[in-house]
Order: structure tokens, then C-alpha cells, then sequence
């Protein structure tokens, strides 16, 4: 009896233990974006938040990660059915007109504009009324092989190689540049220089990483070189315009560099991670990717093959000039949420200058206004290349902030990746993203 | 004994039919009306009847077509070869069982392991720069094929599936095969067969009701596929690893075409009885 009785109170203290401190502090519980450097910046930055002397038990903030696959599908369901289950959602720049009808605008307070600036807190607004703190901005860098490039602006026979390719496989007299003025075309000659296949005696196997696979984010990628030939979703009077020559030059080149062997023969399925993993192998060239991998790729201890060899430079340039698919991700209110003020308390901090501060020094991309990104430029470089290339060359496609955005990105990905695919032609695959945009859009 | 009336016999199945009614049938109406409705995430309450418009806009839908394609194919074939594997596996593995029972526990482990996560796992195995299997080959052959490629995909996606599920088919056909009575192949002995002999002509039509429920359990699986595809292609290039499931988990969350999705399973549900039915009198005749 008393061994029972001594086992039963162990067992109470255990779960006590294990159960409590869990329960005394959910009380705003916040969905945030899974995985990558925006998971690590906001567990640091919770964590910051509820070590403060001022913030009442009843306030504490608990997350809630969901997977990243089907992210956004998961979140409309909880959001359609009502779902209580969080105080605090994400939310991003192409799913806001999806989830405003199911969310509350929040007033950040007069600062909030100091430390982002009015153009970024543009990101997470909606019909005019702000919906969420824009916690990351995320563009696109073109990442490249420092140690190579450089090699071959001194190579002279290697100088006269890649005038050869390019003028056999893109029909142009070209010549190794500097990545930092490189138009799409001399970006095109140097990854078919740097590829095997092309290039026998290529330091590496491949000249770039192409996210090929059917998802929508990987067309926020691709569209940049597209946008740089002029392209966009609609012209001025909501005609869909996605049939024109700038797509089918962007698409066209994506494939001839497909078919070359430029890129990874499963470059079809390849994503985030998986170019990561490419381009951090040290067996590619060059890689257009998210600017949230910066931190991992110029990481010595993160990937030590090609960290110190590896430069970054805004997308390269069409006849339109330069062009970065610009979004933001933020942090907004539920309308069905158990604790709002505790919420909006958590939310009005976070877009505090210190918040911000800490949420970048702990691996975050916000947007940050000059003065403040001033004071992390040190810690992260890549900051203010986020907010220089951001201001310059961002851009949003007329549309994509529409409730059915993030329906048009899913469209554009499979007929983009049936046509890089072979499996249709370009004039098929653009009709039916034609029709299909169209009946989308005006919905 | 006791004898049960048919009133008791009621009275006894009341809850269990109630408990079916509610938690079966009325998900089923629901999915019912919303198949004949105008409906969204916005209205999901408030649907309005508008016919089968949404059962023809499935049929008339080539991605629908492709994603049946789809499925039949993978659904027949992997089924097909994990009976077949299976069955190799449980009749040469038999004797070795008998002496070893405790390696039955490692054969089974694929099992364990859930769809999703054989998925993310393949595509770390298979990824040309970080997977192992694309290192050896390179390290040997100096070249390695593109797995998740156009070509291959539906290859390795077979692979995949038939690696994982072939020890359910090997553990039905090993219970089948070691529980047919030991006299009948003495007897079969007796009379000069041989072991090939007596397994075309007394073990297989002994274990055929098994084989054809393993086949059928199998074919199910195999055709409402979503997990280990969904992980490693995504729907892949073009739709071209659409299975019937993604193809209906597409059309609700991302299409937010909830009818048409509701629809399609509405047939999805349909054809699966058909091939029910099928079996059962396939399994039937078998046992006349």
C-alpha cells in the first residue's frame, strides 16, 4: 500500500511537471511559418517576449508550427471553420485577400512606420487596413561562385570557350561580365559554360540550379526573368496577360538550359531545400534562390564547401531592367481568437524597433527602414542587400494580392512545369494558363 | 445456448447501427449535398442545390482521366507485384521462419515506418547531391539516372511503394501457406509430386481467397495513393503524378472547388464498389 501510494504521488509530480508550466503559459498561441530561418528568429524572439518582468502569465506567448507542405491549405480549412486553435496566424502578401475575411486589422501604433517604413507595412495591408507585422520580406538573390567567375575572367582560353558556347547555344557574341551587371543572357552563357555537358572541362557539374518542380513558389522564383522582359499577370484593364513574348522568352530559357544539362537532371522536383543542398555541395555554379538562404550558404560551419566562395547579386537584368519577386510574411489577428488582447499586445511589440532588432540578430529577414537596418549591418550583411534590392527592384504582379492569387501561382506551376517537362507545348501550356488565370481572376 | 428473437437481436444492434448512421452516414450526406451544390469555404454551411453540374464538370475534367490513369496503373501494378514478391518471399522463406521466428520482426519493419515519412525519406536517398544511392552510382558507374525525373518518377514511385508494402502481401500468404494442413502435402508426396507441382496445383487454389484479398487490400491502397507520391513528386512536372487522392485534395484546398472535389470522390467511391463487388465474386466462385 505504501509503495502504491509512493508511486502514485511520483507519477502526479511527473505529469504536474511535464503539464503544467505548459498550461500556465499558452494563452496567445501563435501559427507561424515552419521551418528555415523564420521558425529560429521567432522561437528566439517568443522566448524574449515572455522572459519580460511585465508580461502576465495570462499574456505568455506558445507557437504553433504546422508542416511547411500544404501550409496554406491547412490554414484556410482551420480559418474557414472558425478555428480558435490559435490567437495569432501567419500571413503573407499573396494569401492576405484569402484570409482577411476570417481575420481582424491591428493597429501597429505610430512607430511601426519608423522602423519598417510605410512601404513595407504596405505588404500586410489589405483594402487599406492593416492585417498583420510584416516579420520577413523575402526576394530573390542570385548566389554564384565567386572563385569561379573570377578564374574565368582571367582564363583567356576559357574566355574564348564561352564566347563559343554562347554563340552556339543562345545565338550571341558574348563575354564573361561581372555577375553584378549580368543581363539574363550573360547569366544563360555562363551556367551553360560552367555544365558538363556543354563544358567537358567544367570545374563543376552544373552552371546553375533551376526549382523546377510544380509548386507554386518556385514560379515566384522563375517569374523575375519573365518580369525583366516586361511581363506581368494583367495589363491596366485586367486583361490576363501571360501569353506574351516576355513569358515565353522566360520559359524558353528555363527549358534550353533544362535540356542542355545546365541544371540537375531532377531539377523538376528540386525546391528550396533541395537547391540548397545543390548549390551548397559545391557542384553548381550558380543558384536563383530565396534570400532567407543566405544565412545557411555563406555559413562556414553550415556548408562548408562553398560558404566563402560564394557572392550575391540582385537577379541579372532584361530589357526592362532588373526585377525580385518581392512578398512579405507577417504576423496577424484571428478573428476567432481566445485571447486578443493578449494578441494584439504580443503583435504591437513585435513591431517595436527592438523586437525587430532582435528578430533579425536571431536569423529573421525583416524589412527594415535604413536607420534601423543600420544598426544589424554588421551581424547581417545580407539585410541591407535585402532592403537595397527590395527598394530597387521589387515588384509585385498586378493580381497577385487578389483572393485567388495563390490559385494562379498553383495554375501557372503546373502548366509551366508540363511545358519545361516536354510533356506540352509552350502555346499550349500558356492557353491554358490564359484560360485559366481568367476564370480565376475574375472570381 | 441461448436463443436471441429477432426483437433482442434489434434491440442489441440498435447502438452499433447508430453509432454507424452518425458517424458514417452523416458525413456521407453531407459530402452528398455538397456534390450537388455551388459551395466554398465561405459557404460551406450555407451550400445551394445546384444539380450534377458538378459530377459533369468532373467527367468532362482530362486531368480527372489522367489522375484515374494514373492510379489504375499504379494501383494494378503495384498490387500485382507485391502478391507476386510476397508470395515468393512466404514460400521460400517458410522453412527459415520456422527455425528463426525473430527475423519475421525486421521484415515487417517497413511497415512501421508511415507513408508520408518513406516519402521525405526517398527523396534525401535519392537526391543527387546529399542522397547515397546517387553517390554509389556515380562512385561506380560515373553517372547516376535523375530518379524523380519525368521518366522515372512513376518508376521509382512503384519502387518506393512496392519496398514498403510487399511485407503486408509476404505476412498474409506466410499465414496462408504455413496453415495448410501438413496431410495434404504428405499426400501429394506420397503420390510423386513435385514441390513446383504441388504448389501450382494444391497450395495456390488453397491460398487463392487469400491471394485475391491480399490483391484487392493491395489494389485499394495502391489506387487511392497520396502520401509517399505527394512527398516525393508533389503532383509532379505538368500534373504528371496526379493520383486520384491529390487530384481531389488539389481540387478542394487549392482549387477551392469543393463540389467538383466532393464529386470526384462521390465516383472515386462509386467505382471502388464496383471493383468490391468484382472480387467478392471472383473470391466467391473460388470457393464454389
Amino acid at each position: 500500500m505504501k509503495l502504491n501510494r509512493t508511486s502514485f504521488s511520483a507519477v502526479a509530480v511527473l505529469l504536474a511537471s511535464v503539464a503544467l508550466p505548459g498550461i500556465s503559459h499558452a494563452t496567445v498561441t501563435v501559427l507561424g511559418w515552419p521551418g528555415g530561418s523564420e521558425e529560429t528568429a521567432l522561437r528566439a524572439t517568443v522566448e524574449a517576449y515572455n522572459a519580460q518582468s511585465g508580461i502576465a502569465d495570462a499574456d505568455k506567448v506558445e507557437l504553433l508550427f504546422f508542416n511547411r507542405d500544404g501550409f496554406f491549405d491547412k490554414l484556410q480549412a482551420d480559418m474557414a471553420a472558425g478555428s480558435d486553435a490559435f490567437d495569432v496566424n501567419l500571413v503573407a502578401t499573396y494569401s492576405i485577400g484569402r484570409y482577411a475575411p476570417y481575420m481582424e486589422p491591428v493597429d501597429l501604433g505610430a512607430d511601426a512606420g519608423k522602423v519598417f517604413g510605410e512601404s513595407v507595412l504596405k505588404t500586410m495591408q489589405f483594402d487599406g487596413k492593416q492585417f498583420g507585422v510584416p516579420t520577413d520580406l523575402s526576394l530573390h538573390f542570385m548566389y554564384y561562385r565567386k572563385d569561379l567567375v573570377d578564374a574565368l575572367m582571367q582564363d583567356d582560353a576559357g574566355k574564348k570557350k564561352y564566347a563559343e558556347i554562347a554563340k552556339e547555344h543562345l545565338g550571341k557574341d558574348l563575354q564573361p561580365k561581372d555577375p553584378d551587371s549580368w543581363t539574363w543572357d550573360d547569366w544563360a552563357a555562363t551556367t551553360l559554360y560552367f555544365s558538363k555537358q556543354v563544358n567537358s572541362e567544367s570545374p563543376v557539374r552544373y552552371g546553375t540550379v533551376l526549382q523546377m518542380k510544380n509548386l507554386l513558389f518556385n514560379v515566384m522564383v522563375f517569374q523575375s526573368l519573365p518580369r525583366s522582359y516586361g511581363a506581368d499577370w494583367t495589363d491596366k484593364d485586367g486583361n490576363v496577360t501571360v501569353d506574351s513574348d516576355a513569358y515565353k522568352t522566360g520559359l524558353e530559357l528555363y527549358k534550353k538550359l533544362y535540356d542542355a544539362g545546365a541544371s540537375p537532371k531532377d531539377s523538376l522536383s528540386y525546391e528550396y531545400a533541395e537547391t540548397n543542398a545543390a548549390y551548397g555541395s559545391g557542384q553548381a555554379a550558380t543558384a536563383l534562390q530565396w534570400n532567407a538562404a543566405a544565412a545557411d550558404l555563406t555559413n562556414a560551419e553550415k556548408t562548408p564547401a562553398v560558404a566563402a566562395v560564394t557572392g550575391i547579386v540582385a537577379p541579372p537584368a532584361g530589357p526592362n531592367g532588373r526585377a525580385d519577386h518581392i512578398h512579405g510574411l507577417g504576423l496577424g489577428l484571428n478573428k476567432n481568437a481566445k485571447n486578443k488582447e493578449g494578441a494584439v499586445k504580443f503583435l504591437k511589440w513585435l513591431a517595436t524597433e527592438d523586437a525587430a532588432l532582435l528578430y533579425a540578430r536571431s536569423g529573421g529577414s525583416p524589412a527594415l527602414a535604413p536607420n534601423v537596418a543600420a544598426k544589424v549591418s554588421k551581424e547581417r550583411p545580407d539585410l541591407v542587400k535585402l532592403g537595397e534590392f527590395a527598394s530597387q527592384y521589387g515588384y509585385v504582379m498586378n493580381g497577385a494580392t487578389s483572393a485567388n492569387a495563390l490559385s494562379v501561382y498553383e495554375l501557372q506551376a503546373k502548366e509551366f512545369t508540363g511545358y519545361w517537362a516536354g510533356q506540352q507545348s509552350l502555346e499550349d501550356a500558356l492557353a491554358r494558363t490564359k484560360t485559366g488565370m481568367q476564370d480565376l481572376l475574375k472570381k | 445456448m441461448a436463443i436471441v428473437n429477432r426483437a433482442e437481436g434489434r434491440a442489441y444492434l440498435t447502438p452499433l447501427v447508430g453509432f454507424l448512421l452518425f458517424f458514417l452516414g452523416f458525413p456521407a450526406a453531407v459530402n452528398l449535398i455538397y456534390s450537388i451544390s455551388t459551395v466554398s469555404f465561405e459557404t460551406l454551411r450555407s451550400p445551394s442545390l445546384s444539380g450534377f453540374g458538378n459530377y459533369a464538370a468532373v467527367l468532362a475534367d482530362r486531368e480527372f482521366w489522367g489522375a484515374v490513369s494514373f492510379s489504375m496503373r499504379f494501383g494494378v501494378l503495384t498490387a500485382l507485384a507485391e502478391c507476386l514478391i510476397g508470395l515468393f518471399l512466404a514460400v521460400f522463406l517458410t522453412p527459415l521462419l520456422a527455425k528463426r521466428s525473430y527475423l519475421m520482426a525486421p521484415l515487417m519493419l517497413p511497415l512501421m515506418v508511415a507513408p508520408a515519412m518513406i516519402g521525405l525519406m526517398y527523396r534525401l536517398v535519392l537526391h543527387e547531391f546529399a542522397g547515397p544511392v546517387p553517390y554509389y552510382l556515380f562512385e561506380w558507374f560515373g553517372d547516376s539516372p535523375a530518379f524523380l525525373d519525368v521518366d522515372n518518377a512513376f518508376r521509382t514511385l512503384l519502387v518506393v511503394e512496392i519496398l514498403q508494402w510487399t511485407p503486408f502481401a509476404f505476412l498474409l500468404f506466410y499465414m496462408a501457406y504455413v496453415s495448410i494442413p501438413l496431410e495434404v502435402r504428405e499426400a501429394a508426396s506420397l503420390d510423386g509430386a513435385s514441390a513446383l507441382k504441388a504448389l501450382w496445383w494444391i497450395e495456390l487454389p488453397l491460398m487463392l481467397p487469400t491471394l485475391v484479398i491480399a490483391f484487392f487490400i493491395r489494389f485499394i491502397d495502391g489506387f487511392r495513393v497520396f502520401d509517399n507520391v505527394y512527398a516525393l513528386t508533389g503532383s509532379g512536372a505538368g500534373g504528371s503524378t496526379t493520383s486520384l487522392s491529390i487530384y481531389i485534395y488539389q481540387a478542394f484546398f487549392k482549387g477551392g472547388a469543393i463540389g467538383k472535389a466532393v464529386a470526384a470522390s462521390v465516383v472515386l467511391f462509386l467505382a471502388s464498389l464496383v471493383v468490391l463487388y468484382g472480387l467478392n465474386w471472383i473470391t466467391g466462385r473460388g470457393r464454389r
